[in-house]
C-alpha cells in the first residue's frame, strides 16, 4: 500500500480566524482514515480543501507525489459524501446518481449500467425513478453514496455521512460502509465528531482539535494510549488525574503511589507532573481496604450491560467513574484496583503545566 | 458560490443609481430650491400654511380612522381563517384576494356608482319612500373608498401571522389557567403584532398619500396632502412646492413607521 | 353559536368585497346609461369598449409594458442575486436597503422622483420612461424573491455538483438555475401583476399622448362614468377570476400529487 494523498503543512484562516494550523496528513491507498473531532475543529475544513472546495493559505495538497493543491475541484479524482447529503431535488435518484457521467458525455447504455450497478451496490435496486423527497433519511444516505462512487473515484471523502440518522439505522450503515468500502477497495476519508464510528470502521484515526492533529493512530492505539487529556477526553469516558512522578516508574495519583510502565524512557523523570487516564472499565472492584483506593460509591446508574458508579475517595478530594457489571449500593465502602498497565501517564499541556507548579500540588 | 460574480450586480447598483438615488436627490433638490433657482426653506416652510396644515391634518384624521376600521374588520377575519378547516380556509383567501387583482381604479369608480346621487343605494332608498341622501364627496365616502380598497392587505399579513401560532401555544395558556380573553389579549394579540404592524403600513402609508380616492369619492372638493402635492405637479407645475411638500410628507411617513417599529419591538418583547 | 357568529361575519364581509363588483356586472349589461333604472339586457356596452381605439391601444401597452418591465426585473434582479450572494454581509445589507426603498415608499413619492429625474435629463415622458419606472419598482419584489433560494443548500449542490465534475457553467445551469427557478417564477408574476396594476407612478411617468389602462381609466372617470368601463371591470374581474382559479387548482393538484407520492 503507497502513499495516495499527502498534506503538508496545511494553514487556513478564514476572517483572521485560524481554522488550520499546520497539518501534516499521509494517507495511504485503500486506507479508512477518520478526522475525528469537536465541531470547529478543523476536520471539515480539511476534507474541503483535500475535495478542492477551499485553497489553502499556506502548505501544498499532494496526490501520488503530483501537486493537486490548485487543481480546481472538477478535476480531481474524489468524490465527497456530503453531510446531508446534497442530492439534488429536482431530479430523480436515477438522474442524480447518473450526474457524473452525464457531465463527461458517457454513452447513455454504459450510465444505465453504471446507475444500476451503484444502486445495487448501496442495496436499493430499481430505485432510478424515485424522487428525492419520497425516499427516507437512510435511502437518502445511500442514494448520496451511490452518486458519489458511480463515476469511480480514487477517494471517497465522507462528512459526517451518518450524522442525520437515528441511532439503530446509523449503527446498520456502520457495516454497511465498511463492506462497501472492501467492494470498492478504495480510499475513504471520513469525518465524524462520533468517537465509536471512529473506532469501528477506521484503519486510522487523527484526532483533531483547535486546527491542530493531537494524535494519529489506530483505534487501538488511540484509545488504550492517548497522548494528552483532550485525547483521552474525548475518546471514551475516562478518569483523568493529576500526579506526579515520584520515583522511576511510580506516579502518585489521588494521594497514592501506584507503580506504572512509564519511566524516564518514555519522557517521565521523577517530579515531573502529569496527567493520568485511568479508563472507568479497567477499575476493579475489591472489598474495602483490600485495593489501592478506597471510597464510597455516591451514585449509581444501569445502563444496559454494565452499571456506572461514582466513587468519593477518601485519600483526596476526587470522584472516579467506574464501570462494572456487577451491582453495589450507594452508600457503599469498596476498595478498587487498576493494574499497572492501565494506567496512562500524559504529558500535562505545556502551560497547564507550568500552572501546576505554582498551585503545588 | 467561490468564483468572483460580484460583477453581475452592476446592472442593478446602476438602475438603483438612477432609478432611486438620483430621482429621490432630484426631489430634495428642487425642495430646497426656489423659483428663481436659489437655495429656500419656503417650500418646505409652505407646509404651515393654512390650506396645506388642513389637508395634512384632514388626510392624517381619514388615513387613520380607515387603518383603525381595516384593523377592527381585519383581526376577527384573520382569527376565522386560522381556526376553518384546509379547504375552506383556501377558498376564503381566494376570495380575499381576488378584488385585489382588479383595478382599484374600477373598484373606487364602483363606490361612486353605489354613492351617487343618482346611485344605486340612493335608487334603492327612495324606492322604500325614503329621502334622497348626499353620500357622495363626503369625508364618510372616502373612508369608506379606502377601507374597501386597502381591507385586503390588513388581512392577509395578519393573517400569515396568525396561522403561524402554534396551537401548542394556545393549549399551553388554557392549560395554565388562562380564560379565553386572556388566551386572546396575552397570547394571540402579542403573536400577531408583527403581522398587525405590515397590515398598518400598508394600509397607513396609501391611504395617507393618495389623491386617486380623494379625487373619485371627494368629487375634486375634499383635499388631501395628496391632492395638493398631484396638483402642484400636474395643474401648477410648480415642482418646488410640490417636491418641498413631498418631502415633509415622506420625514413624516419615516416617522411615523419608526414610531410603528418600535411598537413592533416592545411588542415583541413583551411576549418574553 | 360561535360557529353561526364567524359565519354571519364571512358573510358580511364577503357582501363588503363582492356587492360593488357584482353591482357593476350587473350595470354593464344595462341597456340605458342610468345607474338605477334597469332598462333590459344588452351587450352593446361591450361592444363599445371594444370599438375604442384608445381603450385597445391602453391594453396593448399595459400588457406589453408588463411583460418588458417584469423580463427586465427579472433579469437585472436575479443577477444582483447572484452577484450579492459573493460580497460581504455589510455589502449586502447596504444594498438591500436601497432595494427596500421604492418598495417601503409612497407611490406617489416615487413617481415624483421619477418625473423630476426623466425631465432633469430632459427625457421626452412615454413608453420608455413608463417601462424604466415599472422596471425599477419591480426589481426590489424579484430580489425578496429569489433571494432566500440562494443559501447554504444552493451553494452545498453547487460544490457537489462541481465534486462530481462538473464544470462551473454546467453547474450553474443544471443545478443552482433550477434551485433559483421558482423564486425566479414568482418574482417575474409578481412584477408583472404590479406593473399592470399601477396607476400612480404611470401616471406622474408618462407622457401626454400614451394610456395605461390604470390613466385611461382615470381620465375617463374624471369626465363622467360610461358603462363601457363596467363591462371593462366585468371582462376584468372574469380573467382575475379565471387566471387565480387555474392557479389554485394547478396548485392543489401539485399538492396532491406531492400528498399522494409521500402517502
Amino acid at each position: 500500500m503507497g502513499e495516495l494523498i499527502r498534506l503538508e503543512g496545511i494553514v487556513k484562516s478564514f476572517d483572521d480566524t485560524m481554522v488550520l494550523n499546520g497539518i501534516d496528513l499521509s494517507v495511504d491507498e485503500n486506507e479508512f482514515v477518520t478526522l475525528l473531532g469537536p465541531s470547529g475543529c478543523g476536520k471539515t475544513t480539511t476534507l474541503r480543501i483535500i475535495a478542492g472546495f477551499e485553497k489553502p493559505d499556506q502548505g501544498r495538497v499532494y496526490f501520488e507525489g503530483k501537486d493537486i493543491t490548485d487543481m480546481p475541484a472538477n478535476q480531481r479524482p474524489v468524490n465527497t459524501v456530503f453531510q446531508n447529503y446534497a442530492l439534488f431535488p429536482h431530479m430523480s435518484v436515477g438522474e442524480n446518481i447518473a450526474f457524473s457521467l452525464r457531465v463527461k458525455n458517457r454513452p447513455e447504455a454504459e450510465i444505465k449500467k453504471k446507475v444500476a450497478n451503484a444502486l445495487m451496490l448501496v442495496n436499493l435496486k430499481g430505485f432510478e425513478n424515485r424522487r428525492i423527497d419520497q425516499l427516507s433519511g437512510g435511502q437518502q444516505q445511500r442514494i448520496a453514496m451511490a452518486r458519489a462512487i458511480v463515476n469511480e473515484p480514487r477517494v471517497l471523502l465522507l462528512d459526517e455521512p451518518l450524522g442525520a440518522l437515528d441511532l439503530k439505522l446509523r449503527q446498520e450503515m456502520e457495516y454497511e460502509l465498511v463492506r462497501l468500502k472492501k467492494e470498492l477497495g478504495i480510499t475513504f476519508i471520513y469525518i465524524t465528531h462520533d468517537q465509536e464510528e471512529a473506532l469501528t470502521m477506521s484503519d486510522k484515526v487523527v484526532v483533531m482539535n483547535e486546527g491542530y492533529i493531537q494524535q494519529e493512530g489506530t483505534p487501538q492505539e488511540i484509545y488504550d494510549e492517548p497522548v494528552n487529556a483532550f485525547v483521552a477526553d474525548f475518546i471514551g469516558d475516562s478518569n483523568i488525574l493529576s500526579g506526579q512522578m515520584v520515583d522511576e516508574k511510580v506516579v502518585r495519583i489521588d494521594g497514592v503511589d501506584y507503580p506504572c510502565i512509564d519511566g524516564r524512557k518514555e519522557g517521565f523523570p521523577p517530579r515531573r507532573r502529569v496527567d493520568v487516564v485511568i479508563r472507568p472499565e479497567d477499575i476493579d472492584i475489591v472489598p474495602y481496604g483490600r485495593g489501592q483506593w478506597n471510597g464510597t460509591i455516591i451514585s449509581k446508574l444501569f445502563i444496559g450491560v454494565h452499571y456506572e458508579m461514582l466513587v468519593q475517595s477518601e485519600h483526596g478530594k476526587v470522584e472516579w467513574l467506574l464501570q462494572n457489571y456487577d451491582q453495589h449500593d450507594v452508600g457503599e465502602k469498596i476498595g478498587m484496583k487498576v493494574d499497572p498497565e492501565n494506567i496512562q501517564i500524559m504529558h500535562k499541556p505545556k502551560s497547564e503545566a507550568e500552572s501546576a507548579i505554582e498551585l503545588d500540588l | 458560490m467561490t468564483a468572483n460574480k460580484k460583477s453581475y450586480s452592476i446592472p442593478f447598483i446602476l438602475w438603483i443609481i438612477a432609478g432611486t438615488v438620483i430621482p429621490l436627490a432630484s426631489i430634495a433638490y428642487y425642495g430646497f430650491t426656489s423659483r428663481e433657482g436659489g437655495f429656500t426653506f419656503a417650500n418646505i416652510a409652505a407646509m404651515f400654511r393654512g390650506d396645506h396644515m388642513q389637508a395634512l391634518g384632514l388626510s392624517l384624521s381619514l388615513a387613520l380612522i380607515s387603518t383603525a376600521i381595516c384593523l377592527v374588520l381585519a383581526f376577527p377575519m384573520a382569527m376565522i381563517l386560522r381556526e376553518s378547516k384546509y379547504g375552506k380556509q383556501g377558498f376564503l383567501i381566494f376570495v380575499i384576494i381576488l378584488p385585489m387583482w382588479m383595478n382599484f381604479l374600477l373598484r373606487t369608480m364602483a363606490w361612486q356608482v353605489l354613492l351617487e346621487r343618482q346611485g344605486v343605494i340612493n335608487a334603492i332608498i327612495t324606492a322604500i319612500g325614503l329621502p334622497r341622501q348626499e353620500m357622495m364627496n363626503t369625508p364618510g365616502a372616502i373612508v369608506l373608498g379606502m377601507v374597501y380598497d386597502f381591507l385586503p392587505f390588513m388581512i392577509l399579513p395578519i393573517y400569515n401571522t396568525v396561522s403561524k401560532i402554534d396551537n401548542h401555544l394556545i393549549e399551553a395558556a388554557y392549560d395554565l389557567g388562562a380564560t379565553k380573553g386572556k388566551v386572546y389579549t396575552r397570547v394571540i394579540l402579542p403573536l400577531s403584532v408583527p403581522g398587525i404592524v405590515s397590515g398598518i403600513t400598508m394600509v397607513f402609508i396609501p391611504a395617507l398619500t393618495t389623491f386617486v380616492i380623494s379625487n373619485m369619492l371627494g368629487g375634486g372638493k375634499i383635499n388631501l396632502i395628496g391632492n395638493i402635492i398631484e396638483q402642484e405637479f400636474t395643474v401648477n407645475s410648480n415642482w418646488y412646492l410640490g417636491s418641498g411638500l413631498s418631502l415633509v410628507m415622506m420625514v413624516f411617513i419615516i416617522f411615523s413607521m419608526l414610531m410603528l417599529q418600535k411598537f413592533d419591538k416592545t411588542g415583541g418583547a413583551n411576549l418574553i | 353559536m360561535k360557529k353561526t357568529l364567524g359565519r354571519i361575519y364571512i358573510l358580511i364581509i364577503m357582501l363588503f368585497l363582492y356587492l360593488p363588483i357584482l353591482t357593476l356586472i350587473v350595470l354593464s349589461f344595462n341597456d340605458v346609461k342610468s345607474m338605477s333604472v334597469w332598462g333590459g339586457f344588452s351587450l352593446h356596452w361591450y361592444a363599445e369598449l371594444f370599438q375604442s381605439r384608445l381603450m385597445m391601444g391602453a391594453i396593448v401597452n399595459t400588457f406589453s409594458i408588463a411583460i418588458l418591465a417584469a423580463l427586465i426585473a427579472t433579469i437585472v434582479g436575479t443577477l444582483a442575486v447572484l452577484g450579492m450572494a459573493s460580497m460581504k454581509p455589510r455589502t449586502q445589507n447596504v444594498l438591500l436597503g436601497f432595494n427596500n426603498i421604492p418598495m417601503l415608499n409612497a407611490d406617489i413619492v416615487t413617481g415624483i422622483a421619477l418625473m423630476l429625474f426623466f425631465l432633469m435629463i430632459k427625457a421626452p415622458r412615454g413608453y420608455m420612461t413608463i417601462l424604466f419606472s415599472h422596471a425599477t419598482f419591480c426589481i426590489p419584489y424579484v430580489i425578496l424573491s429569489v433571494r432566500p433560494r440562494v443559501n447554504k443548500n444552493t451553494d452545498r449542490l453547487y460544490e457537489a455538483a462541481l465534486d462530481l465534475g462538473a464544470t462551473e457553467k454546467y453547474a450553474f445551469r443544471k443545478i443552482v438555475l433550477p434551485e433559483l427557478k421558482p423564486g425566479i417564477m414568482s418574482g417575474f408574476l409578481l412584477s408583472f401583476t404590479m406593473s399592470v396594476d399601477d396607476f400612480i407612478i404611470t401616471y406622474f411617468t408618462r407622457g401626454a399622448g400614451i394610456n395605461t389602462i390604470s390613466t385611461l381609466i382615470y381620465s375617463e372617470v374624471k369626465i363622467g362614468i360610461r358603462p363601457s368601463l363596467f363591462a371593462l371591470s366585468t371582462i376584468i374581474f372574469v380573467v382575475a377570476l379565471a387566471v387565480l382559479l387555474i392557479a389554485n387548482i394547478r396548485q392543489d393538484k401539485a399538492n396532491n400529487l406531492k400528498d399522494a407520492r409521500a402517502a
